[in-house]
This record gives structure tokens, sequence and C-alpha cells, in this order.
């Protein structure tokens, strides 16, 4: 098994630059990343969205590809945006709860 | 923006002439008027937005753009050709440009009809876009068929101004009304962060509108009593559309609603004056006098330019931001720090033209309802009024696609290597 070159802590770290901009809260607080899987210099993000059909699909997919190639010892990143579980509210974080103004 | 530039130049165009709202609606002037409002507004805001919603809404692909395209052409050469037939009262020439507009909208038709045929999973929102899509064709076909009629009246034995009744209530009702139902069940969950509450509750709404409009045409066509009874079909439709609304916005989770949705939501609160003034209008034995001729000004002013009007600005509210946002700024997200929708727009401006606009639609309602010509000039230039600082955010929104606001990222940055 290859030795992850970037640590997973940073990696959630940087996915916090990435922001919705219908609800302005970043995809971690949103609770939007389901898991992170590094293979060397290989990242892989499953993730979810706040609704199918979000017509920020593909930008959003785009912001995490980005963001991540950006860091050192990252050269490849899959990007795997999955409907299972469904996202719902209680998966945000205090923090994202308290930005968006979600109630739950 | 050909939306946008029609619904300018009817309001200029009714506040040079406010007679045409403070008379009986049977003219010339006010049909050209109202076709360039409802075709060159409504429908070519409504027909652009859908080509961006449809595939989103129902997770597929547009069949094809090309027709798209060409849609447009045929749409904006029909629409402009009839509006200036109707005002010179060629209805020869209002034929040939109608038959323009109506190859466009069956292109239209055909597009979203094939889009619809590949989505993944047929819902109440397909359903209700395929219901207004047919009532679309419908409308098409009966304007045809009146604008011919004019030119050999002996093809149509019934009433003029109860066959441009029945046009005009497919067209409104089975078109316009049809789509706000079906995408409202699709737009208020997305951004209120909610979901459908009863999906038999709300097919039954779409069921309801559909065979209420079926009776309400061929009643309204034939001058009979049973036209309350369709009417009243027409209303339960729109009282479960209303329950499952209220039922999706107690269940949200987003607790603030921004000035869009809120706008949005009145336009959906306006269907309540307008269900009781259709009740009135089609009562058994309601005599025509001055007062109910106007109410019937008044009945399409609201549907036009309180619903449907509303109900399209307080979208455009979120589609343009959306598609600037989209242009300007989806591929830098995750390279730069990038504005969120909402720092697109002035919400103070927002607040200015709903406020101005909910003052213009009261003032028309009200001086037409007593033919008060100076008031009706008032309350449009009320309404441009609250339609400019509506185009001064879209400028400022427009702006982003000239001047993009990017600032460098400000998390982690490089700090693990092997």
């Amino acid at each position: 098994m290859n030795t992850p070159l970037v640590a997973q802590n940073l990696v959630l770290r940087t996915l916090r630059q990435v922001n919705d901009p219908e609800l302005d809260c970043n995809i971690v607080d949103l609770g939007l990343i389901y898991d992170i899987q590094i293979e060397g210099t290989k990242v892989r993000v499953v993730m979810t969205l706040t609704t199918p059909g979000c017509p920020m699909h593909e930008s959003i997919r785009w912001g995490v590809h980005n963001v991540l190639l950006s860091l050192e010892g990252v050269e490849e990143v899959d990007v795997d945006i999955v409907w299972d579980p469904p996202w719902n509210p209680a998966m945000m974080t205090p923090a994202g709860r308290e930005r968006t103004g979600v109630l739950f | 923006m050909t939306g946008i530039a029609s619904l300018v130049t009817a309001m200029i165009w009714i506040a040079i002439r406010p007679d045409l709202l403070a008379t009986y609606h049977y003219n010339q002037y006010i049909i050209a008027v109202t076709h360039l409002f409802v075709l060159g507004w409504l429908c070519s805001v409504i027909m652009g937005a859908m080509y961006q919603l449809v595939p989103v809404a129902l997770e597929t692909k547009l069949h094809s753009e090309t027709l798209a395209r060409w849609h447009f052409v045929l749409h904006t050469v029909g629409f402009a050709g009839m509006v200036a037939m109707f005002w010179v009262w060629n209805m020869k020439q209002v034929g040939h440009f109608g038959s323009v507009f109506g190859f466009g909208v069956i292109l239209f038709a055909y597009n979203l009809t094939r889009t619809l045929a590949r989505i993944p999973r047929w819902n109440v929102v397909a359903f209700g876009i395929s219901s207004a899509l047919f009532w679309l064709v419908m409308t098409m076909l009966a304007g045809l068929f009146l604008a011919s009629a004019k030119c050999w009246p002996k093809i149509n034995p019934l009433d003029p101004i109860a066959s441009m009744h029945a046009h005009a209530h497919l067209g409104v009702l089975g078109f316009f009304v049809m789509m706000l139902v079906a995408v409202s069940y699709k737009l208020i969950p997305m951004f209120t962060l909610s979901e459908v509450q009863s999906s038999r509750r709300a097919l039954t709404s779409i069921v309801l509108l559909n065979v209420g409009l079926l009776g309400l045409a061929i009643t309204i066509l034939f001058g009979s009593v049973w036209k309350l009874a369709f009417a009243l079909v027409t209303v339960a439709g729109l009282v479960c559309f209303s329950i499952e609304v209220l039922a999706i916005l107690r269940a949200r989770k987003r607790a603030v609603l921004d000035w869009g949705l809120k706008q949005f939501l009145v336009a959906l609160a306006l269907l309540a004056p307008l269900s009781a003034l259709a009740i009135v209008l089609c009562w058994p034995g309601l005599p025509l006098t001055a007062l109910t001729a106007q109410l019937e000004t008044v009945y399409g002013v609201l549907a036009l330019l309180g619903v449907l009007s509303f109900a399209i600005v307080g979208m455009l509210h979120k589609i343009i931001p959306f598609l600037v946002w989209y242009s300007s700024y989806s591929k830098q997200i995750g390279r730069a720090k990038v504005p969120s929708l909402s720092e697109l727009y002035s919400e103070r401006l927002q607040v200015i033209s709903f406020v101005l606009l909910m003052l213009g639609l009261a003032g028309v309602t009200l001086s037409a309802t007593f033919s008060h010509e100076r008031a009706v000039q008032a309350s449009c230039v009320v309404l441009l009024l609250g339609l400019g600082a509506f185009a001064l955010n879209v400028a400022k929104i427009l702006s982003h696609l000239f001047r993009p606001r990017l600032a460098p990222l400000a998390g982690p940055k490089l700090v693990v290597s092997p």
C-alpha cells in the first residue's frame, strides 16, 4: 500500500476553501464530504450535494478537484458524487448551521 | 433580455395609453399590448428558463440546443410581427406571423418532450411540465384558429369574445400557471432545504388543474352555467397546491428566506384574490355592467402582472445571479476565493423594487377597476420605477461578467511534502 504523502486533516482543511455559492458555506461544514482516501499522491473524495439536480454540481466537483491539486504531494484527484445516503441538514457541523441559519 | 425589453416596452405603452386598461378589453390595441406582454415578456423568459431549468430539475440533458436557437429566432420574429399586425389590425398578417410563432412552439414542445422522454424518474414535476406543454400547443392552435376566423368568419360560429376568453385561459392557466405549480414543487424545496411533503397531494393539484381547465375552456366557449363548477375544480387544485407549499415551508430547514423567494411566494399568494375574482366573474347570471366589465380587465392584470410577473421577477433574482456566477466563477472555484450568489446583487435594491412593484400593482388594479386613466398612468410610472430598481440590480450582477471579483484563497497552504 502506498504511503500517504499528504495528511488527511490537511485535505479536510483545504476543502473548507470550497464554498457552496447558494448557501454561502464551505462544503465541509455543510457535511457534504463522506470519505477521503489517500494513497500516495492520489486523493479520492466521496461526497454528496444538498439536492440531486443541484445546478452547482459540476462547479463544486471542479472546485474540489482544483483546490486539492494545489496541495503539494497531490498529483491525482478523484471526486465521486454519491446520493446514498442522501444529504440532510443533520450532517452539518454546528458552524455550518450557524452560518446558513439552518434549523435543526 | 428579449423578455425584459418587452416588459418595459409594454409598461411604457400602457403609461402612454392608460385608456387601454381603463376601458373594455376587446379592442385591437389592448390585444396587441397583451400579446407583447404575454409572448414577449412571459413566454420569452419562461421558455428560456425552461431550457435551463428542466434538464437541471429532472436530472437530464436538453435534447437539442440547435432547435432551441431556431426556436428563439422564430419566437422573436413571430411575436414581434404579431404585435405589430394586431396594432394595425391586419389579421391575415397576424395569421402569418402567428404561424411562424407556432412553428417555434412546435420546436419548443418537441425539444422538451424529447428531453422529458429521457429522464431517469418520472415524477410530479415532469407530469406538470408535460401538461403545460400540451396546453401550450392547444393555446397556439386555438390562437391560429381565432386569427383564421377573423379572415373567414364562417368557420367559427361561436361568440368571438368567449372564444378569446377560452384561448386566454388555455394559455394563462394551462401553460403559465401549470408551469408555475410544477416548478414550485422543485424550486421551493431546493431553495429552502425542504422536500415535497405529500406526492399524492401534489399530483392531485396537477390532475385537478388539468380537469378544471378542460371543463373551463369548453364551458367558457359555449357560455355554459357549468363554468362555475369547473372554476371550483380549478380552485380546488390551487388549494391543494397552496396546502402543499405551506407544508413544504413548514418543514424547511433554512430559516431565512431571501427576497427573490419571498417575491415568488407573494406571487403564489396572489392566486387567492385571483381565484376569488374568477369565481365572482363566472357566477351564473352575473350582469354585464361597466364595473363587471372592468373586473374582467382587473382579472387579467392580476394574473399577468401580479401572479406571473411577480413569480418571474422573483425567480430572476435567483436565476440571473446563478447564470452570471456560473459564467464568471465556476472555473475559478477552488483556485481563488469567489463571491457567493448573494454577494452579486444588492438586497436593498431588491426590497425597493419589490415595494414599488407591489404599490404599482395595487394602483393599477384599483384604478383599472374604477376606469381612472390618470391613476392607471401614475401606477404604471410606479411600476416602471420598480422595474428600474430591478434593472439596476441586474446591471450590478452583469458587471461580474466583465469585472470578476476574485481574491486569493485564504486557507492552508502547501505544507506537507514527502
